[in-house]
């Protein structure tokens, strides 16, 4: 796919496309200053109401908690992938608002969305939107910055393909819930890689359900799970806000 | 709000006289509505709308939709006499409720029905779309149990999707919620649900809720604080400590949410390992509605 500006010779879209691959790669490095993982997407909650018992309750709860990103946010990142679009990322924003009813999951999505669009308008300059929107919008309250729909508005502009995009939006989520189970101690970095790649068949088949749908389908697959996130604000000692 | 062919009920509340009254109901198979002039206090301006299905349960294939429409000021409680079975799919057909609400400035809606259980194998899918005003206030409550678990039948059914959706001043969203709970290869729902054989979500929207919000808000995290506790310093890096297993899960687990511009909205989400641990919770938490609508809710159901 070749979504270069202004470049016309054959070589110059070959490099385009290997461009893209640093580009692609730096997005889903750990080390992108997007905010410091300070989300659990719910772990934390589900070990203090003693749902994890122990190491092996990990593998499910994580593909549970993709399942359900899959069913509830790729649409969002889809869409926007396909139309990147102001129009079209300020709608979608604000039903994703009205979506994330659980008040922990919809803080998280904003601050995490606000700190990736923060990062990638100064990282991908050349991507003059990435900044006007922000400046735009920024303090507006129109937009509320939510995650799924930034990653979804950035990967449109920067040319990834749909099916990439999900891709990554899945294994990001994976990514952040192992670094927490990590820094819960629930699982020693060695075995939490382990998982990594003993998930990553289960992770293909998850985007490969959950891919290539409409926002009005959009839905959640785990109440209990939602449930329980709900009471992050509840737990009294806590190394994570969400 | 079109009627058409398949429109199964129709229920318009109205001020007559200055009292919520029943200007229109209509309904046909598969649904019956009942409307008794004496369930709350005469002295509290509120309709009751009982809802019932033919044979107490809902057969696959049945389409059943209903249009209820709460005028500027009125007060309208719909409710149902027994929880809301649904019956194994025949042909892999889908039973399916749309509801279509509009409360008016200052008027209230009350849905307080009893669960919906499905059996073995059934596919259920139900929509309820409520249309408000910044005045409006309205309460739903809308939930399912895992099947006749004393059976042993435990969230075995096919699929059951559940869609509620809150619209402002027409057309702007505030509250888009969708859960689907469907058997596949990734988990099926009953290892999903863990011990659990409930769920349910209760929404308080409305200025006249502001202080029950609050209420449950506070009540919620003050339950919940007691029930959650950090794991022992042993946990999974090394040998496991007994203590760690003797720590039981939760019977009940609560949260609660707020939602909607300026907070107007608050959603509680509630799971337990038992149908009368909600319907205590219900009870016990709306039970000031009694002001509104004249009785308590779920005082009679589930003893």
């Amino acid at each position: 796919m070749d979504h270069s500006t202004s470049k016309s010779c054959t070589n110059a879209n070959h490099d385009d496309k290997s461009l893209l691959h640093w580009t692609q790669w730096q997005l889903l490095d750990s080390v992108l200053p997007t905010g410091g993982f300070p989300h659990s997407f719910g772990l934390e909650s589900a070990l203090q109401s003693n749902l994890i018992k122990q190491p092996e309750d990990l593998k499910p709860f994580i593909i549970q908690v993709l399942d359900n990103t899959g069913s509830l946010l790729l649409p969002f990142v889809h869409t926007l992938n396909k139309s990147p679009d102001t129009e079209t990322w300020t709608c979608l924003d604000n039903l994703l608002e009205a979506t994330l009813t659980n008040e922990i999951a919809r803080k998280a999505s904003a601050t995490q969305g606000s700190a990736l669009l923060r990062v990638a308008a100064s990282v991908f300059r050349e991507i003059t939107e990435l900044k006007l929107i922000r400046e735009r919008f920024i303090g507006s309250g129109l937009v509320f910055f939510h995650h799924a729909c930034v990653f979804g508005l950035l990967t449109g502009l920067l040319g990834f393909d749909g099916r990439m995009a999900q891709r990554a939006y899945i294994f990001m989520t994976m990514r952040d819930v192992l670094s927490a189970a990590t820094r819960l101690n629930v699982v020693g970095p060695i075995a939490a890689s382990v998982l990594q790649h003993e998930i990553a068949s289960a992770a293909e088949g998850i985007v490969e359900k959950w891919r290539d749908r409409n926002v009005e389908d959009a839905c959640q697959t785990n109440p209990l799970l939602d449930t329980v996130q709900g009471c992050h604000a509840y737990l009294f000692s806590r190394l994570f806000c969400s | 709000m079109a009627e058409t062919e398949t429109t199964s009920g129709v229920v318009t509340v109205e001020k007559v006289r200055g009292r919520s009254t029943i200007t229109r109901c209509f309904f046909k198979y598969p649904l019956k509505l009942i409307l008794p002039k004496k369930v709350g206090s005469s002295q509290v301006d509120a309709v009751w709308i009982y809802a019932l299905s033919y044979g107490g349960g809902i057969v696959s294939g049945d389409q059943i939709s209903c249009k209820i429409s709460v005028g500027d000021g009125c007060t309208a409680s719909v409710t149902t006499q027994a929880s809301t079975k649904v019956y194994k799919s025949v042909d892999s057909k889908c039973s399916e409720q749309v509801l279509e609400a509009i409360i008016g400035n200052e008027a209230f809606l009350v849905l307080i029905p009893d669960p919906v259980t499905c059996f073995s194998t059934a596919r259920y899918s139900q929509k309820q779309n409520f249309r408000i005003f910044s005045g409006s206030n309205l309460v739903v409550v809308d939930w399912i149990t895992s099947g006749r678990y004393q059976s042993g039948e435990r969230w075995d059914f096919t699929s059951y999707k559940s869609t509620n959706c809150i619209y402002l001043d027409n057309d702007r969203p505030i509250f888009i919620d969708s859960v689907l709970l469907e058997q596949s290869l990734v988990c099926d729902i009953a290892e999903r649900m863990q011990c659990y054989q409930v769920i349910a979500m209760v929404i308080l929207l409305g200025p006249k809720l502001k202080n029950l919000q609050n209420q449950i808000k506070e009540e919620v995290k003050k339950m919940m604080t007691v029930k959650l506790r950090p794991p022992t310093t042993n946990f999974g890096r090394y040998a496991k400590s007994e203590a760690q297993h003797d720590r039981f899960v939760p019977d009940l687990i609560a949260s609660c949410s707020t939602f909607g511009p300026q907070g107007i909205g608050s959603v509680i989400r509630v799971t337990a390992t038992t149908t009368e641990a909600v319907y205590a919770f219900l009870r016990t938490h709306l039970s000031s509605l009694e002001m509104f609508l004249g009785a308590p809710p779920y005082c009679q159901s589930g003893i």
